[in-house]
């Protein structure tokens, strides 16, 4: 079977081999990467488009500057996969490292290799009402490399936090992929955020997992705005009654970026609601895809969940793929899905314009306005500054 | 340069169907001149080629504003030069804050004008005052731009742009329609407080009842894409009394 692989292949079978990952090796080695016979990955073919697989990184060099302030967040680096702990935690947080990975979610190569080629794994315990902002400011810097990294947080019983997760680093043709495993207790309130500012020549995967328990609530926000190809996979799993969780994202494409959310939220137990709301802006050649599988389980009655994907074309070569699925077993829940594509409204641009705004300046307040509702969800004033700006730094290229 | 606005034999198609059969009209500055006509005779269509919009396609004449032919110009070029268009249906847009899209336009404006941007204080100086004399409620102003606003609120907040643009052509189209009596009266007084020496108004309407609180200098018909008759205020009490029929045969 060996010689199906292809060159990434190859490189990345004998990096497993390397590490001694045998038994994964052994199972790459007849799979290889997905492809679009894989339905996860139907509008990405990982083994058509990852491209070349540098060397594994040898760890942490100097950083670059962050791109990414957030005033008064605690800030934790995890540069090239090695966890830099420089300040002294806020109270409530308890920070530490593990060897190896973040426990992948089944069946899925990607998560797999993160898992395995991961060295350490950066672990926060959440207690109590933690005001601090954490921000997990995650690098990928020096010559291009193939780089691993870990997440793991624990937002105990009753307690709040807010966590955001950066992606950036060196402009090279890094391969990063990253896992994120999010565990919010029994009536924990979370905001997870995760925003990719990588560099137009990075392929950043990532894989994102939630186990959410009895009466908590989750606020999970990606942003992929950086990299030539980005994937997120994001496994959500309500584990426990009472839970509700609103997920959204942001894709912004611009030049041949492929830029992909995949989400999979499995509603396990009864009286779970949830909202999934996605949108993307793309313009030159990009592509956006979004997939969206909402499975609710047979005793998970009272189920509610909404999930709509909302377009915004902004030129005729990009293109936006939407795949949403349901599968329901239940029969007492509401479960609806809605997308939604379209282009600038010429009659809001033509009234903007006639009151003397320049055609940019009109379409710029337009696509903020498309994307206001996003952030207007972000509560916390200097978060949503933040991730405003990011967008506006988008607009303005 | 004595005319503020020259319509000269303009024609309009849209969709490849001819909408505007040859308009001329002139408006001297500081005059205010009203257009009626039947539904559908292409009032609106001639305020839209007047402020620019897309997919008109004029086949013949020109517009010349302050003796500057507009037609090359992009809607926002044509509004920084001192045309303004109270649109009859005002468009709205959620997620646009309406204090953010009215200091965007008045920024435009001095933009183009050479001027420096407005500071804050004195842009909300200038809304309150604008938004009082309009009796608009200060709530109003903190929605998206017309986003849940009544009909009425609409026109009354076109006007309230009209009065910060500081525009030197208005075009009013059906401004009254959707407005009760009290609103009719402080949007008239509105609009007579911008009227002076150097600027000039078109009210295009169906109802002589506006035309008694905003007295027109010259009242026009419009029918089938022109102007066929032209008269003083009383044309307007004519049309009133005796309706459009007519001007048809002129089709
Ligand atoms: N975008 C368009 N596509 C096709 N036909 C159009 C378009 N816009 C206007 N028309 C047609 O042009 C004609 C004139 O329309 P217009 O809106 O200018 O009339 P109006 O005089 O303003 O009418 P009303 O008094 O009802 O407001 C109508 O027959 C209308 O159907
Ligand atoms: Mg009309």
């Amino acid at each position: 079977m060996i010689g199906k692989l292809n060159q990434s292949e190859q490189v990345l079978l004998e990096t497993l081999q390397k590490t001694g990952a045998d038994e994964l090796a052994a199972d790459f080695a007849k799979t290889g990467l997905p492809t679009r016979r894989n339905e996860a990955y139907h509008y990405s073919d990982l083994k058509m488009l990852l491209g070349d697989v540098p060397d594994l990184t040898t760890g942490a060099i100097s950083t670059s500057v962050p791109l990414l302030n957030i005033e008064g967040a605690y800030r934790i680096l995890i540069v090239n996969g090695e966890v830099q702990i420089s300040d002294e935690p806020p109270t409530g947080v308890i920070v530490s490292t593990s060897r190896g990975g973040v426990v992948e979610p089944e069946n899925d190569i990607v998560a797999q290799l993160n898992s395995a080629l991961t060295k350490e794994t950066l672990n926060i315990d959440l207690q109590g009402t933690v005001e601090t902002i954490i921000h997990i400011d995650r690098r990928y810097e020096g010559e291009a490399s193939h780089i691993n990294d870990g997440v793991e947080l624990y937002i105990l019983d009753g307690s709040n936090a807010t966590i955001i997760e950066s992606f950036s680093g060196s402009n090279e043709a890094h391969l990063s992929n990253s896992a994120s495993k999010v565990i919010l207790g029994r009536d924990a309130k979370v905001t997870h955020i995760m925003v990719d500012l990588s560099g137009g020549r990075v392929r950043h995967l990532q894989s994102v997992q939630y186990e959410i328990n009895e009466s908590a609530l989750l606020h999970s926000l990606i942003i992929h705005k950086g990299s030539a190809l980005a994937r997120t996979q994001l496994f959500a799993k309500f584990i426990g009654e009472n839970a509700h969780a609103d997920f959204a994202g942001l894709i912004l494409g611009a030049k041949e970026q492929h830029s992909d959310i995949s989400i999979n939220i499995e509603h396990n137990v009864a009286n779970t609601t949830s909202s999934e709301n996605y949108k993307s802006v793309v313009l030159d050649k990009a592509k956006a895809i979004f997939q969206g599988k909402i499975l609710v389980a047979r005793d998970a009655q009272k189920t509610d969940a909404a999930m709509k994907h909302q377009g915004l074309m902004l030129s005729d070569d990009a293109q936006i793929l939407v795949k949403p699925e349901l599968e329901i077993y239940a029969d007492d829940v509401i479960c609806g899905h809605g997308a939604t594509c379209g282009q600038i409204d010429m009659d809001s641009l033509f009234y903007l314009m006639s009151r003397g705004i320049e055609k940019e300046q009109a379409k710029s307040m337009l696509i903020r306005a498309f994307l206001a509702e996003l952030f207007d969800e972000i509560k916390i004033e200097a978060l949503k500054e933040a991730l405003i700006s990011v967008a506006d730094e988008w607009l303005e290229v | 340069m004595s005319n503020m606005l020259e319509i000269k034999d303009l024609h309009v198609k849209v969709e490849d169907k001819e909408i505007l059969k040859g308009v001329n009209l002139t408006i001297p500055k500081g005059e205010t001149h009203a257009i009626m006509g039947r539904n559908g005779s292409g009032k609106s269509t001639l305020s839209y080629v007047m402020a620019g919009k897309e997919g008109y396609e004029v086949t013949k004449g020109e517009i010349l504003l302050d003796g500057e032919n507009i037609l090359e110009l992009e809607p926002n070029e044509r509004a920084v030069k001192g045309l303004f268009l109270a649109f009859q249906y005002p468009i709205e847009i959620p997620g646009v804050a309406t204090m953010t899209f009215l200091k965007a336009a008045m920024n435009a404006q001095r933009k183009a004008r050479g001027e420096e941007e407005l500071l804050t204080p004195d842009f909300m100086r200038e809304v309150k005052s604008a938004a009082k004399m309009l009796e608009i409620d200060s709530a109003m102003l903190k929605r998206a731009l017309n986003v849940g606003f009544s009909g009425g609120e609409k026109k009354r907040a076109e006007i309230l742009q009209m009065a910060l643009l500081k525009p030197k052509m208005c075009v009013f189209d059906e401004t009254d329609s959707g407005l009760d009596i009290d609103a009719l009266k402080i949007v008239s007084q509105g609009v007579n407080a911008l009227r002076d020496a150097n600027r000039s108004m078109l009210i295009i309407t169906h109802y002589q009842r506006l035309l008694n609180y905003i007295v027109p200098d010259v009242v026009h018909v419009f029918s089938n894409g022109r102007i066929v008759k032209s008269g003083d205020k009383s044309l307007a009490l004519e049309l009133e009394e005796h309706g459009y029929a007519q001007y048809d045969e002129s089709i």
